[in-house]
C-alpha cells in the first residue's frame, strides 16, 4: 500500500474510532446523521478527496477512495459518504461548481429527464435517494443518448416520501412538480455506474471482513459443551469456507478498484454478491441466537450487506454484463479475453 | 490486506512475464496448426511424452531452477503465466507436471548437490516422469498413519509397503516415497523419510486402478524388499513430514486447481454464441466472476511466493476454492446446455463428450492432492481457530 493510502486509511480509521459508536449507528435509523463523523471527514478533506487538487480537492484515486470506504464499511458508518465523495468528483469533472457539505447521489436508467438546456425539471420523480434530508444537494446521474447527464438539484426543493433500506438508513422517494436543475453532460453512463459500484463494493467488502473477524473472535469466546465452539470441526469448516469468500472477494475488489475495467468491476460485484450471502448465513450461524438481537453489533453489518448487495447495479445485472463481455467469443479467443480482463501488470 | 491473519498483495506481472505469455501462445498456435494438438474431448492433464519433449526444448520445464541444474532462473510469476497458458489450451503436460511442480523443487530444497545434478537436468530435458508415493490403502487424509517402512541395510535401505492412487506410476521412472524409517515415542510425524525409488527395481509391482471416468492414471504400487542405495534418501532421515508439508504447499495454489476443466467452459462459450437467455448469462457471468477472482488470487499467491513470503493458508484457500469452482463449472455448463438445448440431436458433439467426462471426473476435484475437509482444517488453523 502506498504511503498516501496508508495515511488516508489511518486517518479515517482514527476518525471512525473517535466519532462513531453504536448509538450513532443506531440513530441513523431515526434519520439522524452521525454529524460528528461527517464534520471530521469534511474537516480532513476526505469528502473532497476524489476532487482534483486544482479544484480544491486531494486528487486521490478511486483505489484510494475504495480503501476509505472499505474502512467505513467495516465500521458500519451510516450516511452519504460514497455519495458525497463521488458526487463532488463528478461535479468537478463536469465543470459545475462544487456544493458545500454533503451530497446525495442517485443513478437513473429509464426515467424521463429534462431535455438538454432546460433549467427546470417538471413532473420529476426519483427513488432510492440516500439521505435526501441530510444533504444540501441531490445529484442525479441519468443515462442519455449522449452518454451520461448530470442533474444537480437543491435537496430542499423536493417533496420527500420517507423510505428506509434494510439497514434502516433513509432511501427516500422524491417528487417535484417542478424543480430547478443545473445540468451537464459527462462521459459514459456505464463507466460512472461502474465507479460507483466498485466504491459500494469496497463498503460491502469491509462489512464482510468485520463480520468474519468478529465471528472468528466470537467462536473463540463462546463456550458450549465445556469448550470454545471454535474447537468444533463443524464450526471450523464453516468459518474456513467464509475465509475463502473473504479472500477471493478482497482480491477481485482490490483489482477492480485499481484496474477500473469493465470485466473486473462486474466480476467484483458478482463475487461480492456470493460472499455477502455466505457471510450473512455463516456469521449468524456461528453466533447462534446472539447475532439475531438488535443489541448485538453483528446486525449493523448484516443489514448493510442486505442494503448494499444490489446497489448501483444488482448482482444479477453485473453477471449479465460480465457474461455479455465474453458471449460470442470462440473456444480459442475466450481464454485470451479472460487473461486480458485481469489487472494489467505494473513494471 | 484483509481480515484476521489472511494476507493478500496485488500481483504485478513483469514485462518479461507478458513476453513469455506471447511466446507460449505462439507455441500453442504452432502446435494447433501442425495438427499435433487437437482440441480434446476430455478434461484433465493429458500425458504425451513427445509434447513434454517439445516443451522442454523451449526451456519451459524447471523454468525457475538454477541454470547449473538445467533451469532458466526465471521468476515464479513467469512460471505461473506459462502454466496458465498451457493449461487453458489443454496442452497435455502430464508427463512432466509432477516432476516440475513437486519432485524437482523438493530435490532443490532438500536434496544433495549430487542428487540435483543427476535428476534435475533430466527432468528439465523432459526425460523423467516422477510419481508421488504418499497415500496408502489405510492412510489417506491421515497420512502420518502410513505403514510403509524402510530399514537400514548395508549401503542403503530396504523398503516394504503398499502405496496407492499413485498417478502415472506405470509411465514414470521414479517415485518419491514417504516411509517410516524410525519410531519416535510421542510423535507420529517424526521418523518419516523420503526415498527415491527406481520403479524398474526388483520387488516393485505396479497394478492399474481404473477410474470411474474410464482412465488408467492411478496405480497401486507394491514394494517388497525393494533395496535402494543410501543416496536415495532425500534430506534428513526422519525429517520426511516437514519436507512433505513444504512439498504439498507448492502444489496447492497453482492454476491447475481451477483450470483443469477450463476447456469445458471455453467450449460452452463457443457453442452458446452471443444470443443466450438472461438466466444463462447470469449463470455464466457468475462462473466467470469466480474464474477471474480465482485467477487474481492465484497470481497474488505466486507473486507473494516470488517475494519470498510463505502464503500457506492463502494457497490452501486457492485449492479449496479452485476445486469447488471446477465442480461448480460442471453444474453450470450442464444447466446452460440443458436450458439452451445445445447438444441434443447430434449437435456439439465435442461439448457433449467434454461434459460427460467432466461429470465423471468432477468428484475427484475436491479429493486429489488432499481433501477439502483437510484444507479447511489448515485454513481454520491459519485464522486462529485451532
Amino acid at each position: 500500500m502506498s504511503e498516501n493510502r496508508t495515511f488516508f486509511r489511518e486517518t479515517v480509521e482514527r476518525i471512525l474510532a473517535d466519532t462513531l459508536d453504536k448509538a450513532a449507528i443506531d440513530a441513523a435509523e431515526e434519520r439522524r446523521l452521525p454529524s460528528s463523523l461527517y464534520d471530521a471527514l469534511v474537516e480532513n478533506g476526505i469528502t473532497l478527496m476524489l476532487v482534483p487538487e486544482d479544484k480544491g480537492g486531494i486528487g486521490a484515486s478511486v483505489g484510494d477512495a475504495a480503501v476509505i470506504l472499505r474502512a467505513a464499511g467495516e465500521a458500519a458508518a451510516p450516511g452519504p459518504l460514497l455519495e458525497t465523495m463521488l458526487g463532488q468528483r463528478l461535479l468537478a469533472d463536469a465543470g459545475i461548481d462544487l456544493t458545500d457539505g454533503l451530497l446525495s447521489l442517485v443513478f437513473v436508467d429509464d426515467s424521463a429527464i429534462p431535455a438538454e438546456g432546460e433549467t427546470e425539471w417538471r413532473d420529476a420523480a426519483i427513488h432510492d435517494v440516500p439521505w435526501s434530508e441530510a444533504v444540501s444537494h441531490v445529484l442525479v446521474v441519468a443515462r442519455s443518448d449522449s452518454g451520461a447527464r448530470l442533474l444537480l438539484t437543491q435537496a430542499d426543493g423536493w417533496t420527500v416520501t420517507p423510505v428506509s433500506d434494510a439497514a434502516g438508513e433513509p432511501r427516500d422517494t422524491l417528487t417535484a412538480a417542478s424543480i430547478p436543475v443545473v445540468s451537464a453532460t459527462l462521459g459514459d453512463y456505464d463507466a460512472l455506474l461502474r465507479t460507483a459500484s466498485i466504491l459500494r463494493g469496497a463498503q460491502i467488502l469491509g462489512a464482510i471482513e468485520w463480520s468474519f473477524r468478529r465471528s472468528v473472535e466470537y467462536a473463540g469466546e463462546r463456550k458450549q459443551f465445556g469448550r470454545e465452539i471454535s474447537k468444533f470441526q463443524a464450526v471450523q469448516q464453516m468459518l474456513a469456507e467464509l475465509a475463502d469468500h473473504v479472500l477471493a472477494s478482497a482480491g477481485i475488489t482490490e483489482a477492480a478498484a485499481e484496474g477500473l475495467n469493465a470485466s473486473l468491476a462486474a466480476a467484483a460485484r458478482s463475487r461480492l454478491g456470493d460472499a455477502a450471502d455466505a457471510a450473512i448465513l455463516i456469521t449468524h450461524q456461528v453466533h447462534g441466537a446472539m447475532g439475531f438481537s438488535l443489541e448485538y453489533a453483528l446486525n449493523s453489518r448484516t443489514r448493510r450487506l442486505m442494503a448494499w448487495r444490489d446497489d448501483y447495479g444488482s448482482v444479477l445485472h453485473w453477471r449479465r454484463a460480465l457474461a455479455g463481455n465474453f458471449a460470442g467469443l470462440t473456444r480459442e479467443t475466450f481464454w485470451p479475453a479472460v487473461s486480458d480482463a485481469g489487472l494489467p501488470g505494473a513494471a | 490486506m484483509t481480515a484476521t491473519s489472511l494476507h493478500l498483495e496485488l500481483p504485478t506481472l513483469t514485462p518479461e512475464a507478458e513476453t513469455l505469455r506471447q511466446e507460449v501462445r505462439a507455441f500453442i498456435a504452432e502446435e494447433r496448426s501442425s495438427g499435433r494438438l487437437p482440441p480434446p474431448h476430455r478434461i484433465g492433464l493429458g500425458f504425451d511424452r513427445e509434447m513434454t519433449k517439445r516443451i522442454a526444448a523451449k526451456g519451459w520445464i524447471g523454468l525457475t531452477w538454477p541454470r547449473q541444474y538445467g533451469g532458466q532462473e526465471r521468476s515464479a510469476l513467469e512460471r505461473y503465466v506459462m502454466n496458465e497458458e498451457l493449461l487453458a489450451a489443454a496442452v497435455p503436460v502430464g508427463a512432466h507436471w509432477v516432476a516440475d511442480r513437486q519432485s524437482g523443487p523438493v530435490l532443490l530444497k532438500f536434496g544433495t548437490d549430487e542428487q540435483r545434478r543427476f535428476y534435475l537436468p533430466k527432468i528439465a530435458a523432459g526425460d523423467l516422469t516422477f510419481s508421488i508415493g504418499m497415500s496408502e490403502p489405510e492412510s489417506g487424509s491421515d497420512l502420518a498413519s502410513l505403514k510403509a517402512r524402510a530399514e537400514k541395510v548395508d549401503g542403503g535401505w530396504r523398503i516394504n509397503g503398499r502405496k496407492i492412487w499413485t498417478t502415472n506410476a506405470h509411465r514414470a521412472q521414479y517415485m518419491i516415497v514417504l516411509v517410516r524409517t524410525s519410531t519416535v515415542e510421542g510423535s507420529r510425524h517424526a521418523g518419516l523419510s523420503q526415498l527415491i525409488v527406481d520403479l524398474a527395481a526388483p520387488g516393485v509391482t505396479i497394478s492399474p486402478i481404473i477410474s470411474m471416468a474410464g482412465e488408467h492414471d492411478f496405480n497401486e504400487v507394491l514394494l517388497e524388499d525393494v533395496v535402494v542405495p543410501d543416496d536415495a534418501l532425500i534430506g534428513k532421515e526422519g525429517n520426511g513430514w516437514n519436507q512433505v508439508s513444504a512439498e504439498l504447499a507448492y502444489e496447492r495454489s497453482g492454476p491447475e486447481r481451477w483450470l483443469s476443466s477450463f476447456r469445458l467452459i471455453s467450449e460452452l462459450v463457443d457453442v452458446l454464441g452471443p444470443d443466450a437467455r438472461a438466466a444463462s448469462l447470469e449463470e455464466l457471468g457468475r462462473l466467470i466472476s469466480h474464474l477471474l477472482s480465482l485467477r487474481q488470487l492465484s497470481m497474488s499467491v505466486a507473486s507473494m511466493i516470488q517475494q519470498g513470503q510463505s502464503p500457506n493458508v492463502e494457497a490452501s484457500i486457492v485449492k479449496d476454492l479452485g476445486t469447488k469452482f471446477e465442480q461448480e463449472a460442471v453444474r453450470v455448463v450442464r444447466n446452460i446446455v440443458s436450458a439452451e438445448d445445445l447438444i441434443s440431436n447430434g449437435r456439439a458433439e465435442r461439448l457433449k463428450a467434454l461434459l460427460i467426462h467432466a461429470q465423471q471426473y468432477a468428484p475427484a476435484f475436491t479429493i486429489r492432492g488432499g481433501t477439502n475437509e483437510i484444507l479447511r482444517g489448515i485454513i481454520a488453523r491459519g485464522i486462529g481457530l485451532r
